[in-house]
């Protein structure tokens, strides 16, 4: 993001609002830390612009001040719309894709972090009976994580045996899925998060549990970690007792796909 | 896409919230989707959601909703944000027995919705949790202002700005509802649940 300097009148509405907490007041006007910003643009969606002249804004607070009076703008606006979105190269332009929800990554043409995961899986048949899928979010909640953590996270899951999705953006980003290596030049890129999606036999799931402790020690960032599966034919949940072995409480809530999207996985495969 | 997973609470705070959607899959049954997901939005409004969510505008930034939902097309991802389970039950109700032919999936509290779909005589179909949070936790900010930030899995609401608005409800600058107005602004999905944010305030109030 950046700041028009002759227009920002240094009222901080902006910095609670940077969801990076990378834009301080200095001088008078505000200013964004370029190497941590992720380019999310929350800042600009959450404050409307007033439009107002600077010179005005300025003028009256120069005159409320006489009077030892206050003006507190409502904490939704920037009175004069200095907040102005660059325009992105690469690689740079990965942060904007990866931060901004309303950015569609140019690599696989969606929105958002990852795939559409579990949320049609009764129509594609992505997760099947037997296979475990991860998503192995960095970055998320609110700090933020730099490709080369997401490289360490990445080829420790690929030692671990997993299958990585291949319409998932970070997968995009891989000179090798054996490996889990991502493209140099990017490593230094700050994100909001990024999410490895990937898959394997249930089998697997130990050593993918035991990688994802061990790499976690190694990062600056968190991780937030989900499991998913295809449930059951009685809708029972099949990693339940994985996970509680491995000594993780699985979150009381959860995303739950009820199976409406047709044509269903299996009909497709036996019309096929 | 795991934007309402991670979601943080107590189990009586989190059987307040319950966020619904709608996905279709590029190549199999997208295309000419639009009508049946702005049918979804129709059904989700006549329950009174607490935030929609389509094309990138939310409740409050998005205007009219029933402008929202003529601007569905077969690439959205419309998203409706409930307190009420009661709302959800009748909802999924009137999806099965209409039968859009689109997936549907519901963020909450996994056991809460598996009674909910049982009584409607569903079987779920496919399901994922939070295994954990790793790493360096300890950067992370306080409980109280996870539940409210965690509720844009996007990470858009800002820490920073729901300290702010926690302070300000405390001095009666803001009242809690429209403390949790702002902070829902900047959540481009409409997962952000108002109502929710509005109690987690007024609690944050009595504890000042």
């Amino acid at each position: 993001m950046l700041i028009d300097k002759e227009k920002c009148v240094g009222c901080g509405n902006c910095v609670p609002v940077c969801a990076m907490g990378v834009i301080s007041v200095v001088n008078g006007r505000s200013q964004v830390n370029q190497d941590e910003c992720v380019e999310c643009n929350s800042c600009y969606r959450t404050l409307r612009s007033e439009g107002l002249s600077p010179t005005f804004v300025r003028a009256v607070r120069w005159v409320l001040r006489l009077f030892h009076l206050e003006y507190d703008a409502p904490p939704d606006v920037c009175p004069t719309g200095a907040l102005t979105p660059p325009k992105l190269e690469w690689p740079r332009v990965l942060r904007s894709e990866f931060s901004d929800p309303t950015v569609k990554h140019s690599s696989t043409g969606l929105g958002g972090r990852g795939t559409e995961e579990i949320k049609c899986n009764d129509v594609t048949g992505r997760l099947k009976e037997g296979e475990i899928g991860f998503a192995v979010e960095l970055g998320r909640p609110g700090l933020g994580a730099r490709f080369l953590d997401l490289q360490k996270v990445a080829m420790a899951l690929a030692k671990a045996g997993v299958f990585f999705e291949p319409k998932n953006p970070v997968t995009h980003l891989m000179t090798d899925t054996k490996t889990g290596a991502l493209r140099e030049e990017i490593l230094n890129e700050k994100v909001m998060s990024a999410i490895i999606e990937c898959r394997a036999d249930a089998g697997r799931v130990p050593e993918i549990f035991a990688a994802l402790r061990r790499v976690a020690g190694e990062i600056e960032s968190v991780i937030s970690a989900a499991i998913a599966a295809r449930c059951g034919p009685d809708g029972s949940v099949p990693y339940l007792d994985m996970a509680r072995e491995a000594g993780f409480t699985l979150s009381l809530n959860g995303k739950t796909n009820i199976g409406l999207g047709r044509p269903r996985f299996e009909e497709r495969q036996q019309a096929a | 896409m795991t934007n309402t997973l991670h979601r943080r609470g107590t189990h009586d705070s989190l059987s307040r919230d319950y966020v619904i959607f709608v996905t279709t899959a590029s190549g199999i049954n997208r295309k000419g989707s639009g009508p049946k997901m702005q049918r979804f939005l129709r059904l989700a409004l006549d329950e009174g959601p607490v935030n929609i969510g389509v094309n990138g505008k939310n409740l409050i930034t998005g205007g009219d909703p029933e402008r929202m939902v003529a601007g569905i097309t077969d690439d959205s991802h419309p998203t409706a944000t409930f307190s009420n389970p009661e709302a959800i039950r009748r909802l999924v109700g009137k999806l099965k027995e209409e039968d859009l032919g689109i997936s549907v999936t519901i963020s909450a509290l996994t056991d809460e919705v598996e009674g909910i779909l049982r009584s409607q005589g569903i079987v779920r179909h496919s399901i994922e949790h939070c295994l954990a949070v790793l790493g360096r936790t300890e950067r992370l900010p306080t409980q109280q202002v996870l539940e409210i930030t965690s509720m844009c899995g996007h990470g858009c609401v800002s820490h920073n700005n729901a300290r702010k608005m926690i302070d300000w409800t405390k001095l009666g600058k803001l009242t809690p509802r429209q403390a949790a107005t702002y902070l829902a602004r900047p959540c481009a999905c409409g997962a952000f649940n108002i109502e929710r944010a509005e109690e987690l305030l007024t609690q944050a109030v009595g504890m000042a």
